[in-house]
């Protein structure tokens, strides 16, 4: 009993537990994502409907699997949320920023990536269905996974604007800079609704790649910069 | 309603049951994101919780918007279905199963919405802690009843299909009776907290503004 009592009263215990959060439930989001249910790096838009049926078919089981633990972890993106919004509640800039973080990515979290995931079932749990609707589910899918913008766009401005007006230092400017760039790519993947080859397609290098290294280089500078801002942070 | 119906199947049942779905379907739309202020009441009470910061409280507030959104986007799913019974059997059975799936199978949030509480809960440092210890062990044990129901995604048949013991029974089951248990928690947490403050005692009193700015 008096171990738990010991851990229990250890300062910033409850935000050391939602840091502990992120690198596990981020290298989960990659095997789900790139291992089991291959959207990432996404299957070609340009090929006929009998090779996506027969993509569906082979990966039916492993996309099944996979979206059922992203059916489980999804719920820790908003432990990640909730400890970004913490600390831009401790800048010296107002509140709304933090409401706002939170909002975007609630919404965003359902077409960037609950949709596209129901998509992928609904193909996989019945590769039998009419040619023409597993098409439509595969475009759904990827679509909505690599071109939902705004509310990623809305996210990196508010945390950029955040960071760039903050004069307590939570997190550092160049964060800031990388946010906008987070944005950037944003905008560079609104084509994928328009090109179904080449570079600006969902599978394509300006589209795809460029944003996800991006994102990779961003998520690791965001779990290592939230470490150090909690570890500089004063016990309450 | 089993998984394991064909095309056909489904768009009879709902060129049968067409008004019954119809009817639940705007009672559930009308009704079920009213739970939200509920939730939202529990944040507040997290709030007050003695707590290195309010991590945990925006992190269950995130969750909770989280899972309203997906049940209303199911309930429109049956809605459209029942609303052309005469639709291709194939469409019929899409939007039948885009509708179960998104029901029955992303319980993420909810589940960490209660790991969020247990864990404050538990950690709750105050004298008199908000909500009693064993609302900690209640809210983990709901989280693990109605984690298994991820499951319906992979199988058509069996417990674990979208119709069966755990992924619809022990889910539903659970998610009711922690409602309702959490109903009668909560209100006993307001009475405490209009009482204490009635009588302007106790350290607790207008805590709730006072920490917003950490």
């Amino acid at each position: 009993m008096s171990a738990a009592i010991t851990w229990t009263r250890r300062p910033k215990i409850d935000q050391w537990i939602c840091w502990w959060t992120i690198p596990i439930f981020y290298n989960l989001f990659g095997l789900i994502f790139v291992v089991l249910t291959r959207v990432m790096p996404p299957p070609r838009p340009d090929i006929t409907p009998a090779q996506i049926v027969a993509f569906f078919e082979t990966h039916s089981l492993t996309i099944r699997i996979g979206f059922a633990l992203l059916m489980f972890f999804i719920g820790f993106a908003s432990v990640a949320n909730g400890l970004i919004a913490l600390q831009i509640k401790r800048m010296s800039v107002s509140p709304v920023f933090a409401y706002a973080y939170i909002g975007s990515l609630v919404v965003g979290g359902l077409p960037g990536c609950l949709l596209p995931a129901f998509a992928f079932v609904a193909g996989a749990f019945r590769p039998d269905r009419d040619p023409q609707i597993m098409v439509m589910l595969y475009d759904w899918c990827l679509l909505s996974f690599v071109g939902s913008l705004g509310c990623f766009c809305t996210q990196n401005m508010v945390l950029a604007l955040a960071i760039f007006l903050d004069k307590n230092d939570i997190l550092p400017k160049w964060l800031a800079y990388m946010s906008i760039w987070m944005i950037v790519t944003e905008l560079l993947a609104a084509p994928v609704f328009i090109f179904k080859s080449g570079p600006l397609a969902w599978n394509g290098s300006i589209s795809f790649y460029v944003g996800t290294a991006v994102f990779v280089v961003w998520e690791f500078a965001m779990i290592r910069l939230l470490y150090v801002a909690i570890k500089n942070q004063s016990p309450a | 309603m089993s998984p394991e119906m064909t095309a056909d199947q489904v768009a009879a049942f709902y060129a049968q049951n067409t008004t019954m779905i119809r009817f639940s379907m705007i009672v559930f739309n009308l009704c079920a994101i009213m739970l939200i202020p509920f939730f939202m009441v529990i944040v507040v009470q997290m709030k007050r919780m003695s707590l290195p910061s309010h991590v945990l409280a925006y992190s269950y507030l995130g969750a909770a918007a989280t899972g309203a959104t997906l049940f209303a986007i199911a309930d429109i799913f049956w809605l459209i279905a029942a609303y052309r019974p005469g639709r291709d059997p194939q469409l019929i059975l899409l939007l039948n199963d885009m509708a179960w799936l998104i029901f029955i199978a992303p319980v993420g949030a909810f589940v960490v919405q209660n790991l969020c509480l247990a864990l404050a809960v538990y950690l709750d440092a105050g004298a008199r802690p908000i909500f009693p210890r064993w609302v900690a062990y209640f809210s983990i044990a709901t989280a693990a009843a109605m984690s298994p129901a991820v499951c319906a995604v992979i199988f058509k048949s069996g417990p674990l299909a979208w119709d069966g013991a755990i992924s619809f029974w022990l889910r539903i089951g659970a998610f009711a009776v922690n409602i309702a248990v959490m109903f009668f928690v909560v209100r006993a947490a307001v009475s405490r907290q209009a009482a204490e403050e009635a009588m302007k005692i106790g350290p607790s009193v207008g805590i709730t503004d006072a920490k917003v700015t950490q």
